[in-house]
Formats: C-alpha cells, sequence, structure tokens
C-alpha cells in the first residue's frame, strides 16, 4: 500500500479561479487563508480580519463560501482519477490517492507524484504532499509540508515521530493536554504506557495515532466518481475578455479528464456554459473529431474557441458538461453500465428544443418585483426556478401580454391614444420601485409610474402609464 | 388655494419604530407644518419613545401633536390608539408596557383579552382607536372592536394608490355600514418626504433580514406613505374622510407639558414634609460632621442651600439618593456621589460625598442655580461589584411598578450604517467588514472613498454611490433601546401610566422609553447608580488595612496633605492610582507637580481630549510653573478663572464665562453647554459664537480674549471635564495614592482582588509591586485563598483567582479542606474538595500543585488518575505504572506560566534574552532613563499596550516591559505607514530611537521598529490595545 496525500493549504482562496492580490478568505471575521504578498506583510491564520487590515490596508477580504470549495475539492477529486480510481476526500482541502495497485502503470512513486505536481500548478493550486503506506501518515505528513515518499513502515514511523503534536489537528483539549505533560512530537508519545496515554488523551487521538502507524486499520471511503461530468465554477469577478477564461477553463478541464480516465471514458461532445452578469447564459459547444480524454487536446480546442468568441456581456460563472461519452475500446465497462433514468420527463421539451433551437425554448417564471418588466423572467426549461406567486391584490389587475418595451402613446388634448382615444377605466396604480438598480447596464433602473387601465373605441382594454415623459402602453389584457 | 382640505394625519410612524420608520420624528413635524397640516399623531409601533422629540419640535413649530400608537394584535388586528387627555394617554402607556413586558427584549405581544373592557367605558379608556383593517377584514371582528370602544372607533382608510383604490374604498364603506362605524382618511405614514423611498426599502430589507432586490412584494409598491400634500389627498380620499381626521384632532387635548412628575413618598416618614425631613437629617449629619462647633460659616452655607433647595422643590431628590446611600452605608458597600449638587455642604452633611466644600472653596451656586432651570445631578458610584444589590434594593424598596432604568438610545454610527446599508444592498459581508473596520481603527470618514477603492470597489460605480448615500442617511437612525449605565427613574404612582417601560436582555431590569434627554425635557428627575471598580479595590484595602492595624480605617480617616504621598506622584509613580495612572496622565504629573488636593482636581479634568485639544494644558501648566503671567481681563472674568491660573479647565468654568463675560444668562449658558456636547455631531456652535463674540465685545474685552475662548470652547467639545466630577474623583485619587505610597502589599491585593478594572494587567501590577520592594508568591493549593492575601511574612501570596478558568467555588472548596487538615497529596486534595478532572488540570498548569507532585508536568500527569471516577468501579484504584516526565525548563515554565496565569513570578523573560540583547546593543528601561537628552539609543522589550490617542494625529504611542520597567515609544504617523507589520505584529518590539526628556518624563522616540518576537519562542504576552 501506498498513499500519496495531497494538501491544498490555500483552498478557499484558490478555489475562486481569480483572484486580486493581496486577498484573503475570511469566515466569521477571522483570516481562513491568504496568499503570499499578504502573508508577506503579516496577514496570518486565525488574525482578526481587523488586524489583518491593519497590517496591510489595501488587503481584498472575500467571505468563506464552503459550497465553493467542497465543489473545487471534487473537481480535483474528479481530476486526480487520473492516477488511480482509488480516491478519497479529506475535507476539508485534501486529497488521498490509493497509488498503491498503479506503480507500475507510471514507474514508479516518483513520476506519479511528479505528474500530480505538475498537474496542480497547472491548475494553479498550492499544493503539500507526502506519500506513506497509512493514508493518516500520508496525510499528516503532507500538511507538515515534508514531500517526500516513505516507501515502508520504518520510514514513515521515523517521519511521524518527528512530527509536531501540534500539525496533525487534534482537539484543543487534546493539545492543551500534551503541552502540559511537555509532549512535543508525536515520537514522545511512544515513551509513555500506551493505557496511560488512552486515559489521560481519550480514544480518538490513541487510535489515530495508531492507525498513521499502520498498527490499526484505516479504511477509506472512496470518492465516487459522478455519473454524469456537470461542473461548475463561480468567477470572483466578472470576466470581460474571453481569453480569460482560459484559465478558468483550463481547470475544468482538468477535472474532466481525470473524471474520463477514472471511468475509462472518452468524450466526444462537451460544452463551456457561461452565466453573464445579467443572468443570461450563452453556450460554447466544444466537439472533437475523434473521441479523446487528452487534456491538452481538450485545452487547445478551448482556446481555438475563445479566441474568436465576443463575449454579450461579462461573464460570472463558468460551468463545463460532458454532453457526449463513450467508452474507452477495452472498457470493462460491466460496474457502471446501469443508464441514468428518469429522462422521459422532459422528452417533449428535448424534441422541441431540437427543433426550434436551444434559445427559442424559454419558461416563463414569476419574480418577486413591484416592477412589471421585472416580475416575470424568462429561463432555460430544464432550471427550475423558484417562482413567487403574485401577492392576492394584484391577481387578476396584471395583463397576460407585456410588450417588450413601453410603446409611447400619442397624446392629444390630454387623452393617450392608441387606436382612437384611450378611456381610463381605473383609478391610477402608481408604481414607484427599483432604485437599487438605477443607473447599472442592462437594469430597468427606478421606475415613476401611474399605471390605468384603459379601453379604446375598438373595445381593446390595454394597461397604459404616465410617467415624467408622457404615456405609453405596456400591456394588453386578454 | 384656498379650496384645498385642512387635514390631520393620525398615523405616522417614525423611526422609532425601528426598521420601519425613515423619518426622525422632527422631520415629520417639520413637513407636517410645510403641508399646513392641522395636526399630526405619532404613533410608534408599541412605542412612546419617540414622543418627547416630537414634541419639542412641535412644540417649536405651533403644531398640534397627538400621542398616540400603532398595535396589532396577535391574531392580526391591527389598530392606532390616540391619547385624548392624560387619563388616556396613562392608559395607553400601560397597555403598551403590558404588551412589552410579556415578550423579548424589542418585541411585543398584544392579545385580544387585552381588550376586553376595563371600565364601563370599555377598553383603554379615553383613547379614540382607528381600526386599520387588513384584506379579509370581517364585519364581526368590527362589531367587537366597537362593543369595546363604544364611540370612539374609526375604520381608518389608507389609500396609496394601490392596484384598485374604488374597490379598497367600497369594500370599506360596506363595512363601515355592516359595523355602524364612521370612516376616516389616514396616511399610514412611514416616511416624511418621497425622497426617503430607498432608506424605507432598506430599513425593510434588514428586517426581513435579506437585501432589497429579494425583498419582492414585501417592499411598498411606492412611495405614497409620505406626508402628502393636500391636494394629492384631496383627489384620493372623499371630502367627508379629510374632514373627519379634524374631528377626531379636535377630542385629542392631551399634550406632554401636562405630566406631572411625583417623588416616591416612602422616603419621608409620616409627620415629616421633604422639607422638615431634609433638614432633620441634615443636622443629624452636621452633628457627625462637627462634633464639636460648627463653624459660623458653614451654618451659614447650610441655610442658604436648604432655602435654595426648597425653593427648587430638589428636596425629595436629595432624600432619595440619601435614602440609597444610607442603604449602601449599611450594609458596607464603598459609594460616593458626584456631579453638580453632589458637592454642597448638605451633601457633604449627609454623608453623600466625602468633598468638604470648605477644602475645595467651592460654591453651591456654581452648580445649582435657580435660573437654570436644569434638574440637580448628583451620580453616585457603588463598588462595581457590589452594585446589584444597590439596584435590588431599589426595585424591592419602590416595586417593580414604581422603577425602571432609563433608556439609552443606540443610534447608528457611521460603521454600524455602511454594514447595514451594504448588507441590505448584497454586498459581501468580508468587504463590509472590510471597510468598517479599517474606518474604526485607524481612518476618517472623509477617506471613505479611498477605502471602497482599496477594496476592489469603484466609488463612482452607482451601486457604491447609493451605498454610501444610504448610509449616510441612516446615520443617527434609532436602532434599539438599551439600557442606561444606571440612571434610575422612581415614581410615586405606576410608572408605566407616565412612560412605557419594556423588557431589557438582563430578564431582572425594565427600561423605560425614554432617554436621559428625554427625561430632561419632560422634567423626570433620574438618580445615577453607577459602578466603579476602584471604590471595590478601596473598600478592600482599607479593610485590609483596619484589619493589620486593628483599628477601622474609612476612607474620610485617610490622613489629608500627607508629602510622601505627593512626592510619589510628582514622581509619576501612580501605576494602579486612580485616573491617574494612565500614560499621559504619567506624562503630567512630573509638569504639574501637584501638591495639594486642588492640584488633583486640575490634574483629573486637565488630561482629557477636551483641554488637550482646547490648547488649554501648555498655558495653564506655563502660568503654574510662572513661566507667563496669568494676564487680568476684568474683575468678574477673573474671579471665575483664578483658581485655575486664567485658563478655563472645566466645564462650569465655560458657563459661567458666558455668563460673565457675554452677558448670557445662566439658561442659555445651558444651551451653550448643550450645544458644546453635541457640536462634534451635529455643529450648531455658530449662534453661540456670533452672541459671545458680541457679548465680550459689548463688555470692553479684549477681542484676542474672546477668540481664544471660543477656540477653546469647540476644543473642549463634549470632552469638557465638569469640576463638579473631577472634586470627587480627585479625593479617590489621593486615597489610593496613599494607600500604595504606604500599604503597597495591600493596594496590590486590594487591586488584584477586585480585577478586571484599571489600565494595567495584573501582570505589570505585579512587576510594579515587586520594584517597590513587595514580596510576591505563587499560587499554591497548599497556601493561597480565592483572593490574593498578605502572609505572615508580609509577602503576597496570589490567590487562586489568578489561575484562568478556575471558578470560585472550586477554590473555596480547597480552602476549606485544608482547614480540616493538610492534603496528603492529589488524591487526597482532589476527593476531599470534589475536584473534576478540569480543575485539577487547571491547577496542574499553574503550577498550583507544585508543592504535593513536583513540578507542572508531573502535576498534570498525576492529577488525572487522582480525579474520582464517580461510576461503578470507582473503588478500585487504578493501578499505574509510574512515569517520569522530563521537568520544565525555565523559558517554557514562563510560557506555561503566562498561560495560565498571564504573569510570572520567575525572571523576567528578557533576562533570558538580555544577553543576546546586548550584543545587539539594546538597554534595559532604567539604562534608557539615564542616558542623555537626544542620545541614539536602542530599547527591546515586550508589548504591553498599544495606544493611537484621538488628541495626537496619526501617533502611536507602544509600551515596553522589560525586566527593569516600562518605556514609552513614540511612533510617528510616517513610520505606522512604513513599518505597520512590526508596529502591529510584534509581541517582543526593538526600538532604535531617539530619546526625549522632559524633567522625568522620558519618551524614546522611534525612529527604526524590528520585531524580535521569534526570539520568544512561543512566550505569549498579551498586549492591551486601546483604542
Amino acid at each position: 500500500m501506498l498513499w500519496l496525500a495531497l494538501h491544498f493549504p490555500l483552498l478557499p482562496l484558490e478555489a475562486l479561479p481569480l483572484w486580486h492580490s493581496p486577498s484573503a478568505i475570511v469566515a466569521r471575521g477571522k483570516v481562513l487563508a491568504c496568499d503570499a504578498v499578504a502573508a508577506g506583510a503579516g496577514v496570518q491564520t486565525g488574525q482578526k480580519l481587523s488586524t489583518a487590515l491593519g497590517l496591510l490596508p489595501g488587503l481584498v477580504a472575500c467571505e468563506r463560501d464552503a459550497g465553493r470549495e467542497a465543489q473545487a475539492l471534487s473537481a480535483l477529486a474528479c481530476w486526480a482519477g487520473r492516477f488511480t480510481p482509488t480516491v478519497s476526500l479529506r475535507a476539508p482541502d485534501a486529497l488521498l490517492l490509493d497509488i498503491g495497485g498503479c506503480l507500475r502503470l507510471f514507474g514508479n512513486a516518483q513520476a506519479i507524484v511528479d505528474a500530480a505536481l505538475a498537474g496542480c500548478d497547472e491548475q494553479n493550486y498550492s499544493v503539500r504532499w507526502a506519500a506513506a503506506p497509512t493514508p493518516l501518515a500520508a496525510y499528516w505528513l503532507a500538511r507538515a509540508g515534508m514531500a517526500a515518499i516513505c516507501a515502508d513502515d520504518a520510514a514513515s514511523r521515523a517521519a511521524l515521530d518527528q512530527l509536531p503534536c501540534s500539525m496533525v489537528g487534534w482537539s484543543a483539549e487534546v493539545l492543551a493536554r500534551l503541552e502540559a505533560f511537555g509532549l512535543r512530537r508525536l515520537g514522545d508519545l511512544g515513551r509513555l504506557p500506551s493505557s496511560g496515554l488512552r486515559r489521560r488523551l481519550g480514544n480518538t487521538s490513541v487510535d489515530d495515532w495508531l492507525r498513521a502507524r499502520g498498527e490499526m486499520p484505516d479504511p477509506q471511503l472512496a470518492f465516487v466518481f459522478p455519473e454524469r461530468f456537470a461542473e461548475r465554477l463561480e468567477l470572483p469577478s466578472r470576466v470581460e475578455h474571453a481569453e480569460a477564461l482560459a484559465f478558468a477553463g483550463q481547470r475544468l478541464l482538468s477535472a474532466l479528464s481525470g473524471w474520463l480516465r477514472a471511468r475509462q471514458r472518452l468524450v466526444r461532445n462537451c460544452s463551456l456554459q457561461l452565466t453573464h452578469d445579467d443572468g443570461s447564459h450563452s453556450e460554447l459547444p466544444l466537439r472533437l473529431g475523434e473521441p479523446s480524454a487528452d487534456e491538452g487536446r481538450l485545452l487547445r480546442l478551448l482556446r481555438e474557441h475563445l479566441a474568436r468568441l465576443q463575449l454579450a456581456a461579462p461573464v460570472e460563472a463558468i460551468g463545463l458538461r460532458a454532453d457526449e461519452v463513450v467508452a474507452c475500446p477495452g472498457d470493462s465497462g460491466a460496474l457502471f453500465s446501469t443508464a441514468p433514468a428518469g429522462e422521459g420527463r422532459t422528452a417533449c421539451l428535448e424534441r422541441l428544443r431540437a427543433r426550434l433551437g436551444e434559445a427559442a425554448v424559454r419558461s416563463v417564471g414569476l419574480q418577486a418585483d413591484h416592477r412589471p418588466e421585472c416580475a416575470t423572467h424568462l429561463h432555460d426549461p430544464q432550471a427550475l426556478s423558484a417562482s413567487t406567486p403574485l401577492p392576492a391584490e394584484l391577481a387578476g389587475r396584471r395583463p397576460l401580454w407585456l410588450l417588450p418595451e413601453p410603446e409611447p402613446l400619442v397624446e392629444r388634448s390630454g387623452v393617450p391614444r392608441w387606436h382612437g382615444p384611450l378611456q381610463l377605466m381605473s383609478r391610477p396604480e402608481r408604481l414607484e420601485s427599483g432604485w437599487w438598480d438605477e443607473g447599472e447596464t442592462e437594469a430597468s433602473g427606478d421606475l415613476r409610474r401611474d399605471y390605468f387601465v384603459a379601453c379604446n373605441p375598438r373595445g381593446q382594454w390595454a394597461w397604459i402609464f404616465r410617467d415624467a415623459q408622457g404615456w405609453y402602453l405596456h400591456g394588453l389584457f386578454a | 388655494m384656498a379650496s384645498l382640505p385642512d387635514y390631520a394625519e393620525l398615523h405616522c410612524l417614525s423611526n422609532f419604530s425601528f426598521l420601519r420608520g425613515a423619518s426622525h420624528p422632527d422631520e415629520l413635524i417639520e413637513q407636517a407644518v410645510q403641508q399646513g397640516y392641522r395636526a399630526l399623531a405619532l404613533t410608534d409601533e408599541c412605542s412612546l419613545a419617540g414622543i418627547v422629540r416630537a414634541h419639542q419640535a412641535a412644540k417649536g413649530y405651533g403644531l398640534k401633536l397627538i400621542a398616540g400608537s400603532e398595535m396589532t394584535t396577535i391574531d392580526g388586528l391591527k389598530l392606532v390608539f390616540l391619547a385624548a387627555n392624560r387619563e388616556g394617554y396613562g392608559n395607553l402607556s400601560a397597555l403598551i408596557t403590558l404588551a412589552r413586558r410579556r415578550a423579548e427584549k424589542g418585541s411585543y405581544t398584544l392579545q385580544r383579552h387585552d381588550l376586553n373592557a376595563i371600565s364601563p367605558n370599555g377598553a383603554v379608556p379615553d383613547c379614540l382607536v382607528l381600526w386599520v383593517p387588513g384584506e379579509n377584514a370581517s364585519a364581526s371582528d368590527g362589531r367587537w372592536l366597537a362593543e369595546r370602544f363604544p364611540g370612539r372607533l374609526w375604520i381608518a382608510v389608507e389609500l396609496h394608490a394601490g392596484p384598485d383604490d374604488a374597490a379598497k374604498l367600497a369594500a370599506l364603506q360596506a363595512l363601515g355600514e355592516a359595523c355602524g362605524l364612521p370612516l376616516v382618511a389616514a396616511g399610514d405614514v412611514h416616511m416624511h418626504a418621497k425622497s426617503r423611498r430607498p432608506v424605507q426599502d432598506v430599513l425593510t430589507a434588514l428586517r426581513l433580514k435579506t437585501t432589497v432586490f429579494a425583498a419582492g412584494y414585501a417592499l411598498f409598491p411606492n412611495a405614497e406613505r409620505h406626508l402628502r400634500t393636500r391636494l394629492r389627498l384631496s383627489r384620493l380620499y372623499p371630502p367627508a374622510l379629510l374632514a373627519e381626521t379634524l374631528k377626531i384632532a379636535e377630542q385629542c387635548a392631551f399634550s406632554l407639558d401636562e405630566l406631572r412628575y411625583e417623588y416616591p413618598e416612602e422616603i419621608v416618614p409620616l409627620g415629616h414634609t421633604p422639607t422638615s425631613w431634609l433638614r432633620h437629617e441634615t443636622e443629624r449629619g452636621l452633628l457627625r460632621r462637627y462634633p464639636d462647633a460648627l463653624p459660623a460659616d458653614v451654618r451659614q452655607r447650610i441655610e442658604h442651600e436648604l432655602k435654595l433647595v426648597a425653593e427648587l422643590q430638589y428636596e425629595a431628590y436629595f432624600l432619595t439618593v440619601y435614602d440609597i446611600v444610607c442603604f449602601a452605608r449599611s450594609v458596607g458597600i464603598l459609594c460616593q456621589g458626584r456631579g453638580s449638587a453632589a458637592n454642597s455642604t448638605v451633601c457633604f452633611a449627609l454623608g453623600i460625598t466625602e468633598v468638604n466644600p470648605e477644602r475645595s472653596g467651592m460654591l453651591f451656586e456654581r452648580f445649582i442655580s435657580k435660573e437654570r432651570g436644569e434638574p440637580p445631578d448628583i451620580d453616585v458610584d457603588f463598588e462595581h461589584e457590589r452594585r446589584d444589590e444597590v439596584i435590588a434594593y431599589i426595585y424591592g424598596k419602590y416595586g417593580r411598578e414604581r422603577t425602571a432604568l432609563a433608556a439609552a438610545l443606540i443610534t447608528y454610527r457611521t460603521k454600524g450604517a455602511l454594514r447595514d446599508a451594504g448588507r441590505a444592498l448584497g454586498f459581501d459581508m468580508a468587504r463590509i467588514d472590510a471597510l468598517t473596520a479599517s474606518l474604526a481603527w485607524w481612518d476618517k470618514r472623509e477617506q471613505l472613498p479611498e477605502r471602497f477603492a482599496e477594496q476592489g470597489l469603484d466609488p463612482a460605480s452607482p451601486r457604491v454611490e447609493k451605498w454610501l448615500w444610504i448610509a449616510g442617511q441612516l446615520r443617527g437612525f434609532p436602532r434599539h433601546l438599551t439600557q442606561h449605565v444606571g440612571g434610575f427613574v422612581m415614581s410615586r404612582g405606576p410608572l408605566a401610566r407616565l412612560v412605557p417601560v419594556e423588557n431589557t436582555a438582563m430578564p431582572e431590569r425594565t427600561v423605560i422609553q425614554w432617554d436621559k434627554d428625554d427625561l430632561d425635557a419632560v422634567g423626570l428627575m433620574k438618580v445615577d447608580v453607577l459602578a466603579l471598580g476602584m471604590l471595590s479595590a478601596l473598600r478592600r484595602m482599607l479593610a485590609m488595612v483596619s484589619e493589620r492595624c486593628g483599628r477601622p480605617l474609612e476612607l474620610h480617616q485617610i490622613p489629608e496633605g500627607d508629602a510622601a504621598t505627593y512626592d510619589m506622584l510628582c514622581a509619576a509613580d501612580s501605576m494602579g492610582v486612580f485616573q491617574v495612572e494612565s500614560r499621559a496622565q504619567m506624562a503630567m504629573l512630573p509638569r504639574l507637580r501637584p501638591r495639594k488636593y486642588y492640584d488633583l482636581v486640575v490634574e483629573v479634568a486637565l488630561v482629557r481630549p477636551g483641554p488637550i485639544q482646547g490648547d488649554m494644558v501648555h498655558p495653564y501648566l506655563k502660568r503654574r510653573q510662572r513661566k507667563e503671567r496669568v494676564e487680568a481681563i476684568s474683575p468678574a472674568v477673573d474671579a471665575v478663572l483664578a483658581r485655575t491660573c486664567g485658563v478655563p479647565i472645566f466645564q462650569e468654568q465655560v458657563m459661567q464665562l458666558a455668563i460673565v463675560a457675554a452677558d448670557f444668562t445662566p439658561g442659555e449658558a445651558d444651551q451653550l453647554r448643550r450645544a458644546m456636547a453635541a457640536w462634534k455631531r451635529k455643529g450648531g456652535l455658530e449662534p453661540f459664537e456670533q452672541k459671545l463674540l458680541a457679548g465680550m465685545a459689548k463688555n470692553q474685552l479684549p477681542e484676542s480674549f474672546a477668540r481664544r475662548i471660543i477656540a477653546q470652547i469647540q476644543g473642549f467639545g463634549e470632552y469638557g471635564f465638569p469640576e463638579s466630577h473631577a472634586a470627587s474623583f480627585a479625593l479617590l485619587v489621593y486615597a489610593s495614592a496613599w494607600l500604595k505610597r504606604h500599604h503597597p502589599q495591600v493596594f496590590l491585593c486590594g487591586l488584584l482582588n477586585s480585577q478586571p478594572m484599571g489600565f494595567y494587567s495584573p501582570s505589570m501590577l505585579v512587576q510594579d509591586a515587586q520594584r517597590h520592594g513587595v514580596m510576591v508568591l505563587p499560587p499554591d493549593v497548599t497556601a493561597s485563598d480565592w483572593d490574593s492575601r498578605i502572609d505572615e511574612n508580609e509577602a503576597v501570596r496570589l490567590g487562586m483567582r489568578e489561575i484562568s478558568g478556575l471558578s470560585q467555588a472550586v477554590a473555596e472548596r480547597i480552602v476549606a479542606a485544608r482547614w480540616q487538615r493538610p492534603f496528603a497529596g492529589v488524591s487526597d486534595l482532589a476527593a476531599r474538595s470534589a475536584l473534576q478532572r478540569r480543575d485539577l488540570d487547571l491547577l496542574a498548569s499553574a503550577d498550583a500543585l507544585r508543592s504535593l507532585t513536583g513540578h507542572r508536568r508531573q502535576a498534570a500527569w498525576a492529577a488525572t488518575a487522582a480525579v474520582v471516577q464517580g461510576d461503578l468501579f470507582a473503588a478500585q484504584p487504578i493501578e499505574e505504572v509510574a512515569v517520569a516526565l522530563a521537568a520544565p525548563n525555565e523559558g517554557e515554565n514562563l510560557v506555561a506560566d503566562y498561560r495560565s496565569l498571564g504573569l510570572s513570578l520567575r525572571r523576567h523573560p528578557l533576562t533570558l534574552l538580555r544577553r543576546q540583547l546586548a550584543e545587539r546593543r539594546f538597554v534595559t528601561a532604567t539604562a534608557l532613563r539615564e542616558a542623555g537628552q537626544r542620545a541614539l539609543i536602542r530599547a527591546a522589550g515586550i508589548v504591553v499596550g498599544r495606544q493611537r490617542p484621538g488628541t495626537a494625529t496619526g501617533i502611536v504611542f507602544v509600551t515596553l516591559e522589560d525586566e527593569t520597567g516600562l518605556v514609552n515609544v513614540v511612533v510617528h504617523p510616517q513610520l505606522v505607514e512604513k513599518q505597520r507589520r512590526e508596529l502591529l505584529g510584534s509581541s517582543l518590539m526593538g526600538v532604535y530611537g531617539q530619546l526625549q526628556k522632559e524633567g522625568e518624563v522620558v519618551h524614546l522616540v522611534a525612529k527604526r521598529l524590528v520585531d524580535l518576537s521569534a526570539w520568544l519562542g512561543r512566550l505569549e504576552t498579551v498586549s492591551r490595545d486601546f483604542h
């Protein structure tokens, strides 16, 4: 057995694919991780944010997002699938790779390590690593930054003995007790009777110690590679140029390629989904001439596409989905052959979309906003949308058909006209709302209008409003 | 526009309906006047907290104000109560109290049965009631209400240009007919003007803990809930509904001016009037103070004061305070009064204060005057650990119904406003924290845009602009009510009929809905019951001295004018002494050279931001040291300033100057005092400035003098310190200094046993005592009590209270068990003192078991085995192999001492590093004092304090501690910028600097800082950062 532990000390920060330096991730008012520039100025983990800012007034602080870290870690696990099918997550920030069975494939352990480190580097993750016969020893030594392979128990135990007790992540109570006994290094534990230690430190830490030394079994929960590949990355700041997306895209492609290897698949079609800051989406299909799992090839393809791409709006998040996956020649297949169920629900929509084009089919959802043009939104029929029901007093008072843009109406002697003079059928309903996005691009901004239900000589019922500019037609009642 | 209908707004919320109303009461009043309303009802939700402010504003504008409140029952009946007269006001206040007292702080619960008729006239008599029907209002609800409010219930029609106002009006008209109820127009006003709509939306989002983007239909659809023009109202409402508002307004005849405050009766025994009882008790006190013969001048003063008190009818106030002080005396709680009325001969006779007015030469009128009409002010400080007993006494004596704490109104400051505005606008909280944190500690408000830019936000982007604008609007908005530090209000009748009472976060305390300023405005009096740590320490010290000398020593028996004590103060040897122990005070002492009591009064008041910013310190010192002549201005002015060498130092002097030099009336002088307190926040000193200049010109005073006085008043700002407080504080300064000088062991024990208090950590106090020759011994289970005490050999044995985390009960069990017989070992200790494993761990890490087990590691190991297991096998002793753990070395012991005790009695850490330090030419604090002026020199020490006073622009003061004493370092702003990391990050700091000496005051002006923390290894030190 040989386990390679990869510890990502800056994962909270680096899970953001792009950040401004100096940056720090903050959880509950304290620094959780910071980049090298910040560290150079004296910013440290555990420091109060106010202290950190005292040291470095220009520090950019972002709130921790545990979900984003978990996503990044599972993407890394997918990527690690290229080395071994047995990967375990050590939440929140480490991976354990059982590389014992793959040594022959790669030549030797060092070759795997080199490849893994190069991969981390390409994806811009800082990493600490160690390899040892037990998963816990590898993990502890990686956290301590050992960066070496302990091929056998003897080497591993010798290395463990030198490890400071404070490195292994035991509870503060246990650490305080070890400190009180004057036990600094793990090796010091061996000199004391283990029953006496157990009584004083509790079972957890003594068991940990035995597991790390290989004196107690330590089964690991294997990472389950997803059935379908779809990963998403939130960008920390809006990206305005397509080329800048290559970096984030590369991480996703790395994960895809690892996932393909672990599952012994090749991809033929995949697509990059871009979420724009105005809430719209666009897709960039990547089609391969022949199925492949080669990251370099995928990346070249992506770069070519990005070079030609004009972004309609700045991008907030990108996602990668494997659309068509084929079995590798020689794939044993049996393990994963069960097909995903539950596709019938959307079959009709699928067909519609196939006929009319992806963008032509949209669902209408309600959105809680007083501004009529913001009260509904169009979304991808597959995406679930949380619709807020209309308040009771508005029900029946909104037209079914809203014009895409309010249409100016001619006014003659104070009366608005639309196919003849409009008779006002209601008292004014005043809407004044939306100051919060006033002045922002593509936003409705602050509206101040008096709405009326009106009727023209043809008997058509219209929803019209008056604002500082004049009269407008905004909707039609059925 | 003669045809505009008249209107009175009867349903209007201010920002005292927290997170609902978006305008201040005075803004609403002003706007109502502008719109020509006939009256305005302020109807905050279950609250009368804003009514005093509204009342003051309405009086100024001559607008009729109606006191009211909006309340919603738990099943959704929304009602607006309006007080028709004093009785109705009392009933409403009582109803609010009922609903508030049964709910948690900040909320209320009104149940339907609360509205059951309590009199033949129905529920909440003498209140008019508007019912605001909800969407599904039923006629049965209407009839139910009509029964309870016969002839005084209306249906409020609130039209806001909604989706279908016509239908809404028709439905309400039908409802009115069905229940036989009249209709009236109302506005459900949430803001004074339309322009507050964004603020109102933000408040709504904050109330719902969401953002304005996600708040959706919870936001109002438009800005109609403002005080609308009568033109607009005339278009929305039928005329009859508008006319009805006036009928209701006419029926409301109550004004806050009608409130009459009455003192509790029980302070005067049967057969006495307050006047006769005050006289009686004063005479009794005089006999005690002057057992032999009463000097004629004292008699004269007493007569004069009693006459004044009687004229102003303040007897009951003096007697109330006297009663509380008597209680404290009777149970041995040390207390002392201060404040305008406290320094009277009457208070001296009553024992409220120990300041003998004879001794200070101060006049009663300086503090209390007939014309000024301000309520008398006596703050009483009690021992901080025993104030709760006093509070319990007050509640017990007057009952919960008749006493409560004054409120303190918490308003939005810049930081909170930015945070909340940012939260509602959906900004990342870490970013907001980043902005507000740097704002708090390092920067000023003008630099906000720069800070935004640093956080990657464009200050010119629309959303950031909105953020700043809204934060600006929110500043000063009331946020919640909390309890005043100690201001009690007591009344003769139920307090809740005077002002609503609500709960606080502390279950045993209640507060009224008005704060100190409101109380002043309405003429209610409060007694301040404050907590003071030094009194606890002094009581302990006095008790210890009494025990050691075998005769009781009381505060007033401490010998006056002791030269040795003043010598010590002149040498700035004042660590631990009340008030004068701060670094700034220590720097002042050798310059001011106090030799008598009044010097201490000046010392206390002088080192304050006010006199420093007003540039009063240097002129005063120069004149005091006779380096500058005291110029004569005019006889009247000189009389005011004579005792402070012609420089105004006290708040009272400024007021008196305004009177004698610029012809202010005493009332105007009092306004000036209030304006001074507020001008930093609001401005508004200009009219006073003009008046001062004009007045002084008229009195032919030199303009240069006038200008200087005005500059000093501005500098004074809210930090002016009253002489009446300084006089009382100075007594405690002297008493604590005398104890430090003559009983250093007692002084140390008293301070340690009263922690936390004061400026310095126990570690620094212990070192200071050691430097004064006091022997200090570590905590030990075989010798220590809970408190530190003086042992048979005159050494101070530290108490187990110094052990971090150990509880008093545990320590007391140990002491009790030890009394029976000495401990045979750790097991015996654990068994007989019923110790838990955690307790033993704490004792072991404090090295308090050393007498029983040897060094702390051995003790820690042994501790586990010694604990009684308390299970089936309890009887079975665990057989353990003995282990031998390596003894900790000196450094390790130091680390462990600091971690557990926060101090160490071993060698100072710097002793261990001295050789290394000497190699790099760092000298000790002692050597530093001996070096010459302007010497280039290096010092190093543990950082025990970093301070950035608001008065010294950008300068940071650092205090370093080494084995010989303290080094005061001055870091100039340029160096702060350059060496932030070293400045803020070092626990052991080296300073390359230049010496600056002024008499005995030595500062090291830093040229370069080096971080030597790594030398300490893991030695943890605690720096006290004073912001």
